[in-house]
């Protein structure tokens, strides 16, 4: 048998949360209450249960300070109110990682951040694309597409891809693209560098900021004003451009800023 | 009910065994052997065996050369999983300082990343220092070379401890109700505070809306102080953190009230 003290440790560390996650009952009445204060009656119809068992786990509740009772209506204590709002949050990270599940599981993602993945509820609108045998270019075609719209571009670009880099000269020459910041490694500077019609056309524009970091990021990353996209590279350390994720919503622009600035803070 | 309205079964799986979380957290820090993970957390042999097997087949672990692997997608179920837990806990440490505390001001954002209080210390007066918690900001504002802040009342020291950051050309920068903005303004020595604004060293912003947080950021520093439910400000308690994290939640804070209240 594992021995007592450890068994209580282990108990200790995690009986609060277990406290919450494991009873269905107190997940739903304080998830129900957060949507807003309710009576009884009300709380019976939204969670379809007999009142005796309503009465049981708000009293349960309440014992916690989770809720209190105001005038027949039950709302969230201070405390309910922070420990739902973080429950809610882990239901929707949950939610966001299980719809782009394929996205994520094929591909490397250790150069996010722990502190990027924590909120990975922020990309539950997010979609991915993906290239098919009849349309190889369908990922390459959807990014082209969406930064033909955009003035600023930030970009975090771990590959050296000529199609890419071209394709931005041409909307910096067209104008339609105003600001164009790209964080690269060394290996990429020196390809671009290598390259007149780049070298020219990127790291001689006014209009392009080139900030060279020491490590080899494994993320494509780019924050528009109006849209995100993330391609990554495969666990075997290839760059898998068939895949794209994208996302329009102002959450997603707010997490693909904060994985920008990881990257954008490396010397 | 819509998807945020219920715990799924696989976040119930992993609530359910502190064996199988205390597991997980082993394997996410690296690939351990059935025995390696007996012997690092006196679980006993049969209770991390039948739990692996238990992890195995829910797809969170894979085993490749006898060592167990966490699968990438359990990596961030497990890290999600883990900040709620450390969410809770935060609420728990400082039950005191939340409890019965108007909380409308915090924005969604600095709500759902408590987190980044970890390490935080809960200031409270004693009997015998009442002014503890003033006391403790006035030195984090002292020592500050510069300072942003969400002044929700007037103390008759801060104009002063205003003073001495611009003397020393440090920037100001402050979120105060309209109603206190002139009191303050005024105590501050004249030349120096007009020197101040032309410069841009001294930003004020003159609130309409009642200021129902107080918050302090100093260069090393921040701490937070809330108004009780009944709407008195409660002097006896603040969070103090000097960790670069917490700085980082208190500036979003300040930006995203600032945001809200200055039209």
């Amino acid at each position: 048998m594992t021995n007592l003290q450890t068994k209580k440790d282990l108990n200790d560390e995690y009986k609060n949360v277990k406290y919450i996650l494991t009873s269905g009952m107190r997940t739903r009445l304080l998830l129900s209450i957060y949507d807003s204060s309710k009576n009884l009656e009300e709380l019976r119809i939204s969670l379809e249960k007999p009142s005796a068992t309503i009465l049981h786990g708000l009293k349960e509740l309440e014992n916690q300070n989770l809720i209190r009772k105001v005038q027949k209506y039950y709302e969230l204590t201070s405390n309910g109110y922070l420990l739902t709002t973080n429950m809610v949050k882990l239901i929707e990270n949950w939610y966001a990682i299980n719809k782009n599940k394929k996205f994520w599981n094929n591909h490397d993602i250790s150069d996010i951040p722990e502190d990027i993945l924590k909120n990975m509820y922020l990309l539950k609108d997010a979609e991915y694309e993906t290239s098919t045998t009849s349309n190889l270019s369908n990922a390459f075609n959807k990014y082209i597409k969406l930064i033909s719209k955009s003035s600023t571009l930030k970009i975090i670009m771990p590959i050296y891809s000529e199609n890419h880099l071209k394709h931005m000269i041409r909307l910096l020459e067209e104008d339609k693209l105003k600001n164009l910041q790209l964080i690269i490694d060394n290996r990429i500077l020196k390809s671009i560098q290598k390259n007149p019609q780049l070298n020219k056309g990127l790291l001689k524009n006014k209009k392009v900021k080139i900030k060279c970091i020491s490590t080899n990021p494994k993320i494509f990353l780019t924050c528009a004003d109006e849209f995100m996209s993330l391609t990554l590279f495969f666990k075997d350390g290839h760059y898998d451009d068939s895949q794209i994720l994208i996302a329009k919503d102002k959450n997603a622009l707010k997490w693909a800023l904060g994985l920008h600035q990881h990257f954008d803070n490396y010397n | 009910m819509n998807f945020h309205n219920e715990i799924n079964n696989d976040i119930k799986f992993l609530a359910k065994s502190e064996i199988r979380l205390k597991i997980l957290s082993e394997l996410y820090n690296h690939p351990n052997s059935v025995r390696g993970i007996v012997n690092k957390t006196d679980i006993t042999y049969s209770s991390v065996s039948s739990n692996i097997s238990k992890l195995e087949q829910n797809d969170h672990i894979r085993k490749i050369d006898n060592q167990y692997h966490i699968n990438p997608m359990s990596e961030i179920y497990f890290k999600t999983f883990m900040d709620f837990k450390n969410s809770v806990d935060i609420i728990n440490d400082y039950h005191d300082f939340w409890n019965d505390h108007n909380l409308n001001q915090l924005s969604m954002y600095c709500m759902k990343n408590l987190t980044d209080l970890k390490d935080s210390e809960l200031i409270e007066t004693t009997p015998i220092d009442i002014y503890k918690t003033h006391n403790t900001i006035k030195k984090q504002l002292m020592e500050s070379e510069s300072i942003k802040a969400i002044f929700p009342y007037l103390h008759p020291e801060y104009p002063q401890l205003i003073e001495h950051i611009l003397k020393n050309k440090g920037i100001v920068e402050l979120l105060i109700p309209r109603s206190i903005y002139k009191a303050i303004m005024a105590k501050i020595n004249d030349k120096i505070r007009k020197n101040a604004l032309k410069q841009g060293n001294l930003i004020a912003y003159p609130v309409k809306e009642e200021l129902k947080i107080y918050l302090t950021i100093c260069d090393q520093s921040m701490s937070l102080g809330l108004f009780k439910d009944d709407g008195s400000f409660d002097q006896n308690r603040i969070l103090i953190s000097n960790n670069e994290k917490a700085q980082k939640w208190a500036e979003t804070l300040f930006e995203n009230l600032k945001n809200d209240v200055i039209k």
